[in-house]
């Protein structure tokens, strides 16, 4: 084995071994993020205690609240002729979007509790792959239980008024709004450092999901209820999502959702950045 | 490339008020094994951090390799190598996943760092195919020790740092690790800083040792001209009461070399002490002064310590009388 101070541990294969220059040629970004995301989909699957809850809840909703109220919706205004699973569908896809965004802040919490953050931070990793990795494998998972949620719905009877094209807006807005919250979990989590924390933050989804037109249309809403639901992004969203599910393409509502969903994802990302800054400036 | 050398030059770090790192600087030689000593809390984890770019100096300078730790510090990762005494693995990845990706997050193709990774897992002899099977969290303490010690390799760094690597290990494994330190500073020419609050590992592995107590350097050089500058062997004469000690003292001080006070033993160091038993044990008669316990011994690191800061390396933080 050779031994020149030059080259330490060269390896005894031929063409493996190279001089560890300061010049070294760097990982290109997009295959740091492949490499990460791929690491983190792979550890998720290590736990599935994480993944199975958050899909639970989100088809309990459907479920349950079909059930319950499914055959009462023919009193309520504006509802009568129309599925009430097509009405709740929606509200449940995007809880299960809502839930699976906290993969994300649960990777990074737990990189950041067993120490393996501050191992990643010495190699020349850029510092936004590290978060990159686990935002896309969260977002893949949360589209996996989407799909999910829907498949049941499918199975329940419901057909959507605009076919497959449909059904793919409502996973696509699912994906950027749990995307979006996704950089809310992930900014907890970089800045706490403590997964107490960053799983109260994930459940935050819980009652903004009810301070919306959650059972009923907005205008059936009154009083503090109704401007809660008002201001909370979520209630354009799910607009957005039912108008396209069980009535059509309805351009102005559409929009009001994207762009809701937009601002919701510059300020969480925003928040994100600010909370990777936070956790890796030197002391 | 680099120098392979580490200098430190008044590093200072302070938390607030408390100052955990007062000054420190020393120079490690390329191809050095250098020991920075301690008890806990005298500062080496701190002036490691700071070495390895994780924490900024409150003020000084540092170079490794010849790179400037704060402003250079993205070259400094690439030519040093780090375990520090935490470890930071995750416990649901596998070694080769661990290894896999640090070797790429260094710039390796997938192939080269797969070959590195099965290279490094058996050098610290993890290669077992049951071993590389299972989870980094079924793993004992000494496997995560020499698997976190394969990482810091994976880049082919020519500075290794350690921090308290043995620290909870026990003694079959802690051999282990003297012995793969001593065999990568002496095959690979590799500069090893490390860290200890266990004398007979600095004793055994470095070249040279740097003493640290309440975060300033008490002493610096190699352990046996350290240990050579107490006086030769010691005479340790354990009496019932620490006044029995003193009065022993001022009879025989004349002697020896150096004599020094520890709670109720004292110790009288000279050269070729064993010599001058007799002479000692029948001056203590004469005086009435009985030793409970009379031993020989080359001096120690612990000695050194003792010397230098006033206090035992171990245990009690009782201040002790400084030698004469």
């Amino acid at each position: 084995m050779a031994t020149t101070v030059n080259n330490p541990i060269s390896t005894t294969a031929r063409g493996m071994s190279f001089t560890p220059d300061a010049a070294l040629p760097q990982m290109p970004f997009v295959l740091q993020v492949s490499a990460m995301t791929i690491r983190s989909l792979r550890i998720a699957f290590r736990v599935p205690a994480q993944i199975i809850p958050g899909l639970i809840i989100s088809v309990f909703f459907l479920f349950v609240y079909t059930g319950t109220l499914g055959d009462a919706s023919n009193f309520l205004p504006g509802l009568s002729g129309e599925s009430y699973l097509g009405f709740i569908l929606p509200l449940a896809v995007l809880s299960a979007a809502l839930s699976g965004s906290g993969l994300a802040g649960d990777g990074i919490v737990r990189d950041i509790e067993n120490g393996y953050f501050d191992k990643l931070i010495l190699t020349p990793a850029s510092r936004s792959a590290l978060l990159l990795g686990h935002m896309i494998a969260g977002a893949m998972l949360l589209v996996m239980q989407c799909c999910i949620v829907v498949g049941v719905a499918f199975l329940m009877g419901f057909r959507p008024e605009t076919g497959i094209l449909g059904v793919l807006a409502l996973i696509g807005f699912a994906l950027l709004l749990g995307t979006a919250f996704a950089g809310f979990t992930v900014g907890v989590a970089l800045i706490t450092g403590s997964s107490g924390a960053t799983q109260g933050a994930t459940f935050l989804f819980f009652p903004l999901s009810f301070l919306t037109a959650t059972f009923v249309p907005v205008n059936l809403l009154s009083g503090w209820i109704r401007t809660a639901a008002e201001y909370n992004p979520i209630t354009y969203v799910l607009d957005a999502t039912r108008t396209i599910l069980n009535t059509g393409w309805d351009g102005e509502i559409v929009l009001r959702g994207l762009s809701s969903v937009a601002l919701m994802g510059v300020v969480l990302f925003a928040f994100a950045l600010y909370g990777l800054r936070v956790r890796t400036k030197r002391r | 490339m680099s120098n392979r050398e580490i200098v430190a030059e008044s590093l200072v770090k302070s938390f607030g008020d408390f100052t955990a790192v007062d000054q420190v600087s020393f120079k490690v030689e390329a191809g050095e094994v250098f020991g920075f000593l301690g008890p806990n809390g005298a500062g080496k984890s701190t002036t490691v951090s700071m070495l390895t770019t994780l924490s900024l100096p409150t003020s000084g300078s540092a170079t490794v390799g010849g790179y400037d730790v704060v402003h250079q510090a993205s070259i400094v990762r690439r030519i040093a190598g780090v375990a520090l005494q935490e470890i930071g693995l995750d416990p649901l990845m596998k070694s080769m996943e661990l290894l896999t990706i640090q070797g790429q997050l260094f710039g390796m193709n997938r192939r080269e760092a797969q070959n590195r990774a099965k290279e490094l897992l058996a050098i610290v002899k993890l290669d077992e195919p049951k071993v590389i099977d299972r989870r980094v969290g079924k793993y004992s303490g000494g496997m995560r020790r020499r698997l976190d010690l394969a990482l810091a390799l994976v880049h082919r760094p020519q500075i290794l740092f350690l921090d308290e690597p043995t620290t909870g290990l026990d003694p079959a494994s802690r051999r282990d690790v003297w012995t793969e330190v001593r065999r990568l500073n002496r095959e690979y020419g590799m500069t090893i800083f490390l860290t200890t609050q266990y004398l007979e590992e600095a004793d055994e592995l470095a070249d040279r040792v740097a003493i640290i107590d309440k975060g300033r350097i008490a002493a610096q050089g190699k352990p046996a001209e350290l240990k050579a500058a107490l006086g030769g062997e010691s005479i340790n004469l354990t009496f019932e009461n620490t006044g029995a000690a003193e009065e022993a003292q001022r009879e025989l001080e004349g002697m020896v070399d150096r004599a020094q006070i520890d709670r109720n033993t004292l110790r009288l160091y000279r050269p070729k002490a064993a010599e001058v038993v007799p002479i000692v044990v029948s001056r203590l008669n004469a005086r009435g002064l009985v030793p409970s316990a009379l031993t020989l011994s080359q001096p120690t690191l612990d000695d050194v310590f003792l010397k230098v800061t006033g206090q035992r390396f171990t245990q009690e933080t009782e201040p002790v009388e400084k030698s004469a």
